[in-house]
């Protein structure tokens, strides 16, 4: 009965980790982009970053956040990697 | 005459009470107004500060004084106006919408991403990194200015 009295847009708890790690990962991608020296590149990653997190901020399903969120995770890996190869 | 000037320079760069407040160049411009050629440079070096700069110059252009690598202290008014110049800056949100005590969500429509962006702007406004479990909290103009100040040990 207590589940009556929450509003109707409130997330699971599953819904609601999710949706923990992905701003995590949206901070995180923002977070390495700006580490980029080249201005240009810079705001052109920030704005390919942002763009790709709010085309899909509408989805739901599970499986599916969940690929997306690997592939993400993936980029911003590799761009991690290209950084420290390119500092050192 | 050039090489007036110049031991002018020399002196006034030498002198050790003036080492002391080197970074004042207002004042050492006072000394050896020849030298004033040097101002750009300061410019150049700080032009992230460059809105702390223009307040700091008028009120130590005519006093001596001791200048550390630090910013004047903040006060609840400036962080105010940083917050609100920050928010005026981002591309998502209304300048005429906005209020202290608007929403993010609620009243400037914004979604739980842009309030991400909007938190990383003030960790680099302020710099300092802001938690991300208090992060998600800050969804006011008024409660970001709230938590700077208590981070910055600032009061009334």
């Amino acid at each position: 009965m207590a589940s009556a009295s929450l509003p109707p847009t409130v997330l699971s708890l599953k819904q609601f980790l999710h949706r923990q790690k992905v701003l995590g990962l949206y901070r995180n991608t923002l977070r390495t982009i700006q580490q980029i020296p080249d201005e240009v590149d810079r705001k052109y990653l920030r704005d390919w970053a942002r763009e790709a997190f709010k085309s899909n901020k509408n989805a739901t399903d599970q499986d599916a956040i969940r690929i997306m969120f690997t592939q993400a995770k993936h980029h911003m890996e590799e761009l991690q990697k290209s950084l420290a190869l390119a500092k050192g | 005459m050039a090489a007036r000037v110049l031991q002018q320079c020399v002196r006034a760069i030498a002198r050790p009470s003036l080492r002391l407040c080197s970074g004042n160049l207002a004042a050492r411009a006072a000394v050896a107004p020849s030298a004033a050629f040097h101002r750009p440079l300061s410019f150049a070096a700080d032009s992230r500060r460059t809105r702390w700069l223009g307040q700091s110059r008028i009120s130590s252009v005519g006093v001596l004084c001791r200048q550390y690598g630090d910013l004047p202290p903040l006060t609840l008014e400036s962080i105010k106006d940083r917050v609100i110049y920050v928010l005026k800056l981002y591309d998502k949100i209304n300048p005429e919408q906005l209020q202290p005590s608007s929403h993010f969500m609620k009243d400037l429509g914004l979604d739980s991403l842009d309030q991400v962006e909007i938190i990383m702007a003030m960790e680099d406004e302020f710099g300092f990194e802001i938690p991300d479990a208090e992060a998600e909290k800050l969804m006011t103009p008024e409660e970001i200015v709230q938590y700077i100040a208590d981070k910055n040990d600032v009061y009334e």
